[in-house]
This record gives structure tokens, sequence and C-alpha cells, in this order.
């Protein structure tokens, strides 16, 4: 890659983390502005739980920033993990913000001995960016799941939301561009793709690959990871 | 106090719609409200609304799908169209108002009142 790309690249990143930005913080603004002198005790303490909880989802974007970046200067130690127990994990992190907007986040019950290889945190980060995902695009008091299969050697772990199909011509854009560089938000209407490129970069980190599936009702994220055949050695 | 009208918000926000729910209920106004364009249609069908308060980036098809849509029948093609969005930086209101958009509301800087104000104004 040329400097110029290579600069290219670089304010196509940052102009996409700016748009991803924008939206939670238009959200804070705008749930701070509707409280009024009027407003009660409990307006109050609903508001602000949902400034918290729309503050939190912005710094997640933001650590994963951060992580991404230090993916060429450090080494993440890959391990067997439990990947049913990490699903159990995210479910557990992010139900307050999804019960808060009317959502829920499940785990599918599976084999709970499956194994993968993995670096514990960068799983975890691209599992709640696809949840995270679901969440923008799935119909309200849908249950989005999460859920950790054994494909052969490897190990999949989904994240299936329900909501309108996605159309065909966007489809073809997602599947074109999934774990490439995020476009500006001019060229992509629904998103800049920073979350599934960050998704995307942990996930070669580790390895693996992500991919989607579109169902007539909503869409499947999934990453794909080495089995460990740890436990076979048992 | 302006006049009571039949306000039509689509947001893929829950908490937004509530919010501006909340604000335009207050205001004398019959609010209803949709998170994609699919219910926003079938809203529009069934309820005939005066103002429509519409997101750009929505879910699946997004806001300019029903801006076309609304374009395509004559009954909808007059109905007036507030974006409210936090994108407006890359959008014209010359280029949309053959759309029937009639106001631009940038999220970002925007307040309660200008919503309020952007409603009275374009169904007066």
């Amino acid at each position: 890659m040329n400097e110029g790309q290579g600069r290219s690249d670089e304010l196509s990143s940052i102009i996409a983390a700016a748009h991803e930005l924008k939206a939670p913080l238009a959200l804070m603004r705008q749930l701070s502005l509707s409280l009024g002198s009027g407003s009660s005790q409990q307006d109050i303490e609903r508001v602000a739980h949902r400034i918290q909880l729309t503050s939190e989802r912005a710094l997640r974007l933001t650590t994963d920033l951060t992580r991404s970046s230090r993916l060429q200067a450090a080494l993440f130690e890959l391990e067997p993990v439990n990947p049913y127990e990490l699903c159990e994990e995210v479910a557990r992190e992010l139900r307050p913000l999804f019960q808060a907007r009317g959502t829920d986040i499940e785990v599918e019950s599976g084999r709970r001995h499956l194994l993968a290889i993995a670096n514990r945190e960068l799983l975890h980060r691209v599992l709640a960016n696809f949840s995270d995902n679901a969440l923008e695009y799935a119909d309200e008091n849908a249950t989005i799941k999460l859920s950790a299969r054994q494909r052969g050697a490897k190990i999949r772990l989904s994240v299936r939301d329900y909501g309108p199909a996605v159309p065909a011509q966007v489809w073809r854009q997602l599947q074109s561009s999934l774990g490439k560089r995020p476009q500006a938000v001019q060229a992509r209407p629904n998103s800049s793709g920073l979350g599934l490129y960050l998704a995307g970069q942990f996930a070669k980190a580790m390895s693996g690959e992500i991919g989607a599936i579109n169902h007539r009702d909503g869409t499947s994220f999934y990453v794909d990871l080495q089995s460990s055949t740890q436990l076979s050695l048992l | 106090m302006s006049r009571p009208v039949n306000v039509l918000l689509v947001d893929d926000d829950v908490w937004l719609l509530e919010h501006y729910t909340d604000l335009l209920s207050a205001a004398g106004h019959q609010v209803i409200s949709a998170k994609n364009a699919v219910v926003a249609i079938d809203l529009i069908d069934k309820q005939a609304p005066d103002v429509i308060v519409l997101d750009v980036l929505l879910p699946g098809a997004t806001g300019f799908s029903l801006l076309h849509e609304l374009q395509s029948y004559d009954d909808t093609a007059t109905v007036p169209v507030i974006i409210c969005s936090g994108l407006t930086d890359d959008l014209s209101l010359d280029d949309l108002a053959p759309y029937g958009v009639r106001r631009l509301l940038d999220k970002t800087t925007m307040t309660p009142d200008d919503l309020l104000a952007a409603v009275r104004s374009v169904t007066l």
C-alpha cells in the first residue's frame, strides 16, 4: 500500500469513527434536553440511566478503536476458551442496555463443553460488537440470540437478530465489505461498517474470520474460530 | 399553542421516539411512531398523518426509500416531511424539496422547541 492510500484509509476510518460516535452523542444530548423544570424524580432517574447506558455504548466503541490500534504492536495470547461461557458473559454485560431499549439478549442452549482457540478479550469484543449491531436492527420486543456450535474443526459463535430483511442490494454491499476498511457514510447509507471492520480485525488476530447470513426475518453475524483439541486429549 | 395535527415519527431509536412523542403530545398533537420504513408505510396508509418527522438512517429500507414511496402516490406526495437526522451536513433542502421535505433538523444541535416550531411551520 502506498503512503497516499494509507492516509486515505486512515482518514476514512476517522470519518467512520466520527460518524459512529455521533449517534450516541446526539442521543445523549437529546435525552438531557428532555429533562425540563417539570421533570419528576422518576423521569430524571430514567433519563440518567439511559444516558449512562448510551455513554457506555459509545465508550465500548472507543475501547475497540484503541485496542484495534494495538493489534499490530502487541501479541494477544491465544488459549482454549469456552465459547458458551463467553456468550453468557457478553449477554450478562449487555442485558441492561437491551432491556432498557425494549429488547432482550439470551444464549441458546447447546453443548457447554466446547473449546475454541481464541483470545478471551478479543472474542468478547467481537461478540459485543455483533450484539450492538443487532440491537440497532432488531425489532422491538425481539430477543437477540447468541450461540456457539461445533462445525467440523471450527467453532462458530453467532449473534442472530430478528428484524426487517436486509434489501438485496445492501446485502451484497455488506458481504463484499465485511472486514474491509470502513467507508464514509455517503457511500454506504446504513452504516459505516466500522464495528464490523473492527470485529474482522479482532477475528483475524485470532486466526479466525467473520461472516454473515441473511434470513427472511433478520441476520446472523458469526465468527469462526479453530476448535481446541484439548478436550479430545483428556 | 399550535393547531393540533397528526404527526408520524419515524426513527429507529426507541428512546428518541419516546422523547419526541412526549414533547409533541404535550403540545396537543396526536402522535404515532414507527421504527422502520415498512411500519411507517403501513401507518401512513391507515392513519394519513398531516406531517412526517423522518430519520434518514433506518434498518432495512432507508428514509430516502420512504421519500420515494411517498412520491409514488397522489394522496401521500403532498404530506410535508421534516428530516430529523444526525447527517444533515450531507443533505441539502433544495435537493430534497422535490421529495416533500420541508425542513431539515440536525439532531446534534436541535432543541425541543425547534421540533415544535418545525411541525408548526409546515402545517400552517
